[in-house]
């Protein structure tokens, strides 16, 4: 009973101990933010802020609100720098950038799969003839594919750290996901100067063929001409211009916010990064929108397409299905030998 | 016993093993194969042939500098291998490993800017060169199975290497040193293996080329 009484008295002891300690931590901590202290103090001045209240200065400082620093290393005056609550609004998981921005892809792979329920593949006209057309050079399809692998590496690692804390947090869990986070950083930054390298190859090895011309705008009139009848066609028709130019222009974009984002303190205000990131995720969505049409297209969508890719070489019923003006144009200037690469 | 300290215990030693035991062995084998006894008179010089072969093939033949495709082989090759070189032994975190490790001494690693150009060059070399095996048709009729297992290994072992060098997790360590591990048990018994061979092929082939008097 005794031995009981005594374990009580010293908890109490020892609550009410660490209950004065907690008072005095917090009466001393209020007096050294400057803000009212939880209880009055006799000795210190009374009414410090005027017809102020608390609430009134912190808005102000939220909203980037002057004032006179207290320090003279501090040249700017503010001590919430509040410019990037809309970029924090954006960015956030629920935010407008990853709700849009997840939807556009969705919509994407929605309408691919529709197309392709709907219109089936493109098949070539009259079959496959067996006589052979060149049609890429050996430094195009290098350059091509080096630029596909760096483009799916990216893109994927990119869009685990756009959509990941989203859609995959929930799923594999935080501590998973923040390993996953870090390896897709490490290999996106990685690779963002590959891609820049690829970028300016891929610009100069297909750049011949991708003007625009009066036949584009009959192509796109026809759609294509994947809804059925031919349309015909130079080297490159309208959609695949659209997808070079596209790319070329998103890349220059994702080129050079990514360098702004790889090298803040030399390159980036707070203000230039925000708005950075922000490009560099619009410009990846709309490359990665593209390049899924591309890749479908350029596979199961259309027959003997990727011939041209693998080997070089494509029948020469398919460049006649697909691109009849450059077959005759190759013909007719290289003497009749089918040979159309650059 | 935990899967990390498998991989950084057990497997580490037994992969190492295999590739020290079984690279070993395989070049034993080479340099005692022999070859089938010469009756023909000796033209010119065979070790004179198997040195130039085996230096003088650093560089392009003349006959072939005009042509784009010998220069892109030659200079992603290069890009390749340098800078897999520079990643295995002057990488920060390779240095500090094979100090405490294997070697018990270091010395001075690449910065963090040298390991990113270093692994540019290593990456992009090596993509082009995998990529050539597939639209090349020549280089594609000629390349087996092994060459693309090799090829997508190293890929795969600098890759996670790379998304490893934040060094914030055990799992990326991890995953890193078991690609390592397979990428060592795999390399005698594979293509890998002209990293050490190389100079004993161009040599043999130089001293057959200089013994009958002429040059590669």
């Amino acid at each position: 009973m005794c031995v009981a009484f005594a374990g009580l008295v010293r908890k109490a002891s020892l609550m009410l101990l660490v209950t004065m300690m907690f008072l005095v931590v917090a009466v001393e901590h209020g007096a050294a933010q400057g803000t009212v202290p939880p209880f009055p103090s006799q000795s210190g001045p009374e009414n410090t802020l005027g017809d102020q209240s608390d609430s009134d200065i912190w808005r102000a400082i939220r909203q980037g609100g002057g004032g006179l620093p207290g320090s003279s290393e501090v040249t700017d005056g503010v001590l919430i720098n509040a410019d990037g609550v809309w970029w924090s609004q954006l960015r956030r998981p629920a935010g407008p950038l990853v709700r849009f921005g997840s939807i556009g892809i969705a919509t994407v792979l929605a309408a691919i799969m529709v197309f392709f329920v709907a219109r089936g593949r493109l098949r070539i006209d009259g079959g496959r003839s067996g006589r052979r057309v060149a049609r890429f050079s050996l430094a195009q399809r290098v350059v091509h594919w080096v630029m596909a692998v760096v483009f799916l590496l990216l893109g994927f690692t990119g869009l685990l750290l756009l959509f990941g804390r989203a859609f995959l947090i929930p799923i594999v869990g935080k501590t998973a996901f923040s390993i996953i986070a870090t390896a897709s950083m490490q290999a996106h930054n990685l690779f963002g100067p590959i891609f820049i390298v690829s970028l300016v190859a891929l610009f100069i090895t297909f750049l011949r063929g991708n003007s625009p011309s009066f036949s584009d705008l009959k192509w796109v009139v026809r759609g294509g001409g994947m809804f059925g009848g031919h349309v015909s066609s130079g080297r490159y028709n309208a959609g695949e211009k659209a997808w070079f130019w596209t790319a070329t222009i998103a890349g220059i974009a994702l080129s050079v916010s990514g360098l702004v984002l790889s090298f803040p303190d030399v390159l980036g205000t707070h203000d230039l990064l925000h708005r950075a990131e922000l490009l560099h995720a619009i410009a990846a969505l709309v490359f990665v929108g593209f390049g899924i049409g591309h890749i479908y297209l350029g596979t199961i969508g259309t027959e003997g397409a990727i011939d041209g890719m693998i080997s070089g070489d494509v029948d020469e019923n398919w460049a006649r299905t697909h691109h009849d003006l450059w077959l005759d144009d190759m013909k007719a200037t290289k003497g009749g030998a089918a040979d159309g690469r650059d | 016993m935990g899967v990390i300290e498998l991989l950084e215990g057990s497997l580490w030693t037994l992969s190492v093993c295999i590739f020290v035991v079984f690279g070993l062995w395989r070049i034993f084998v080479i340099l005692t194969a022999g070859r089938s006894p010469t009756q023909a008179r000796p033209v010119g010089s065979p070790r004179g042939g198997a040195v130039r072969a085996i230096f003088g093939h650093f560089l392009p033949r003349r006959a072939f500098l005009g042509q784009g495709r010998v220069w892109f082989v030659t200079i992603a090759g290069y890009a390749f291998h340098i800078g897999l070189f520079a990643l295995l032994f002057f990488a920060a975190p390779h240095v500090a490993f094979l100090r405490d490790h294997i070697l018990g001494f270091d010395w001075p690693a690449l910065p963090r800017w040298g390991f990113i150009i270093a692994a540019q060059f290593a990456f992009t070399g090596l993509l082009a060169l995998w990529v050539r095996r597939f639209v090349d048709p020549v280089v594609r009729l000629i390349s087996r199975p092994d060459d693309h297992i090799a090829a997508g290994l190293t890929f795969l072992v600098m890759l996670t290497g790379c998304m490893a060098l934040g060094e914030q997790s055990v799992t990326l360590r991890g995953i890193h040193l078991g690609f390592v591990e397979a990428w060592l048990i795999y390399f005698p018994f594979s293509s890998l293996m002209h990293t050490f061979t190389w100079p004993l092929s161009r040599g043999f082939t130089g001293a057959l080329a200089g013994r009958r008097g002429t040059r590669m």
